[in-house]
């Protein structure tokens, strides 16, 4: 088998891979890749380089994980998960990742393809005037600096409160749509003001906004989805991928900073700038944590604002309420986040960098609503293919740390793909497959053509073998939003 | 005027990476102050209108190279601009280095401006200013 690295790999099962403690000095635990050996032999070198890196910081337990999606990040790879003991463990923001608190959120409709047909060229550009997307973009929401700090705190909360949402949509959201333990107070000025009239937006790159179409043959497990509110029949659903904009992007940076000084206070080395991490009980290390909090809360709000957004497009087009439209929300997952969790080894601060929490249906913590079924995954493929909905698994809990996968991942880099496609091209043939594509940025959406991706069919599999997700359905689009 | 960067394809597979140089720190600030502006939007299709003056020093070049790119992102967000360009120079003032820019542009427009991408931020991943035969030379990867 030939990989992209001289590393030794050994086989656990045919989708669990594991890196031995001697491969890099200074680690301490081993690594472990989520993958079958076809897409274990498609990962970049980063990969192995970089969860092995991972599996040297200090107070790690158990493993570092890397999920099928995973490609080269900065400091973790993409698709790396890594716990750390909240007494000796550290915190990092290259764990998280810039993005904070960047997620899928699923809404579902009573409406059928058939009904949305006849509409969508319609229906895209009013949620295309409704959602701004792109560099630069604000949102319609405007906030004084004392709002915007209890959107900090009260995450997607705020939004019901002010009219932005239904009281319901709150337990269909990981965490409840809001962290406790934010404080606005250690937040920077630069990351407010970056990102004060932000919210209610998609930013570029990989997010978007897409309307899909569930067909019966691709539920793959019906009672499950049925309790989820996907019914097949053609059935409508929206999706959208965006996280916290400036304000979680300035905060990373900030932190970054700040934790590259107080490395050298506490004696830490690392293998890679931006593994800068700083012990999670020190006042950086709270500090970030609360800054981080603040961050997801409002990623949380971005994307309830967003809903409300889509909700009032799909009134307008259709001539009935959102409620009348059965509008209502599957869940919203974070996939770049830390957060405090307790497994067999005590309280763990688990870091997800484009990866999902996959509680089981045993997990205490998920609500009433999702005992039965485990907790939504929400799993988003290229423009071109479509995303996946699972369900997380008490296996996960037992051998991910709750974790899956949360995307395709890419397998061509940015600057190849635009020299490869053209986005006008792209948007026209994509357009004959009945996919209807509305950009910012015609040089953006040839980067997100659906061949720079892993198939995501192939990525689902791998963790669905592994147990650690199951799947539910599959979601193809026929609409895409793109900044 | 020419600037010498190159966008690079073998990193950064989810991002931007470019490599910029020029025969002196102050030459490889501008090719790598030109990269990140292109990266965000083309510069010839923005006007000018909105100009913040911007100085800052700092004695280790790299650093400061890192946080001036850091701040031109900070202002693509903090007010809804995309840039024309960015008149720099660079001076030594005892042991530190001394920047003075201007950044100009205009209010985002997305029916005239040629937008690219929203950058999130300036990574330190495979960060690196270096000489290298006479030359200056700094690797950037932007995360978009």
């Amino acid at each position: 088998m030939h990989l992209n690295t001289d590393m030794t790999v050994n086989r656990i099962t045919d989708e669990i891979w594991e890196i031995p403690l001697f491969e890099k000095p200074g680690m301490l635990v081993p690594a472990r890749i989520y993958a079958t050996e076809g897409i274990l032999q498609a990962m970049d070198s980063g990969v192995f380089d970089q969860v092995t890196n991972v599996a040297c910081l200090p107070g790690i337990r158990r493993y570092a994980l890397c999920m099928p999606d995973g490609h080269w990040g900065y400091g973790f790879p993409i698709g790396g998960v890594a716990a750390f003991d909240v007494q000796d463990g550290v915190i990092s923001p290259g764990g998280v990742g810039y993005d904070i608190n960047c997620g899928m959120r699923l809404i579902r409709t009573d409406l059928t393809l058939a009904d949305v047909q006849p509409h969508l060229e319609r229906l895209m550009t009013e949620l295309f005037r409704r959602v701004p997307a792109g560099v630069g973009a604000n949102g319609f929401v405007r906030l004084s600096g004392e709002e915007f700090g209890r959107v900090m705190t009260h995450g997607a909360r705020w939004c019901v409160e002010r009219g932005y949402g239904w009281h319901r949509d709150l337990v269909r959201m990981e965490e409840g749509g809001c962290i406790e333990g934010a404080d606005p107070s250690i937040v920077t000025d630069h990351a407010i003001q970056r990102g004060i009239n932000q919210l209610g937006t998609l930013g570029s790159g990989n997010h978007y906004l897409e309307v899909q179409v569930v067909s019966n043959e691709r539920i793959f497990d019906p009672v499950t989805a049925a309790a989820l509110g996907i019914t097949g029949h053609e059935q409508i659903a929206v999706t959208v991928h965006c996280g916290s904009r400036g304000f979680g992007h300035q905060l990373a940076s900030d932190y970054l900073k700040v934790f590259e000084k107080a490395m050298r206070r506490y004696g830490i080395t690392v293998k890679d700038q931006q593994l800068a991490c700083a012990p999670f009980r020190s006042p950086e290390g709270q500090d970030y944590f609360s800054a981080m909090n603040c961050a997801a809360n409002t990623a949380f709000a971005n994307r309830q604002v967003i809903t409300h957004q889509i909700r009032e497009a799909f009134a307008t087009v259709f001539g009935q309420s959102a409620e009348a439209l059965g509008m209502e929300l599957v869940y919203d997952v974070a996939h770049n986040i830390a957060k405090v969790e307790r497994y067999a080894e005590g309280e763990l601060v688990v870091h997800r960098k484009g990866a999902t929490r996959a509680f089981g249906p045993g997990s205490p913590e998920l609500p009433e609503t999702f005992r039965q079924t485990g907790q939504p995954v929400i799993c988003g493929g290229s423009m071109e293919t479509g995303s996946y909905l699972l369900v997380g698994t008490d296996q996960a809990v037992r051998d991910t740390f709750g974790s899956t996968m949360h995307g395709a991942g890419r397998t061509m880099s940015r600057a190849q793909a635009k020299r490869t496609f053209r986005g006008e091209q792209l948007q026209q043939q994509m357009k004959q497959r009945g996919i209807l594509v509305k950009a910012v940025s015609m040089s953006g959406l040839a980067e997100e053509a659906g061949l720079a991706y892993k198939n995501i069919s192939e990525v689902v599999e791998s963790v669905d073998r592994a147990g650690i997700t199951k799947k539910v359905a599959e979601l193809r689009p026929i609409g895409n939003i793109k900044g | 005027m020419a600037w010498t960067f190159r966008f690079l394809e073998e990193i950064a597979l989810a991002d931007i990476g470019f490599e910029a140089e020029g025969e002196s720190v102050e030459e490889v600030f501008r090719c790598a102050t030109q990269a990140l502006l292109e990266s965000m939007a083309n510069p010839a299709t923005v006007s000018g209108g909105w100009e913040r003056a911007i100085e800052r020093s700092d004695v280790d070049p790299s650093a400061l190279l890192f946080d001036w790119l850091s701040e031109v992102v900070y202002w693509k967000d903090a007010a809804g601009v995309v840039f024309r360009e960015a008149p720099l120079t660079l001076t030594r003032e005892g042991d530190a280095w001394l920047l003075r820019a201007r950044l100009i542009g205009a209010p985002v427009d997305q029916q005239i401006q040629e937008l690219h991408a929203d950058v999130k931020a300036v990574t330190k991943h495979l960060y690196e200013l270096k000489r290298t035969g006479g030359c200056w030379k700094v690797r950037v990867v932007l995360d978009v």
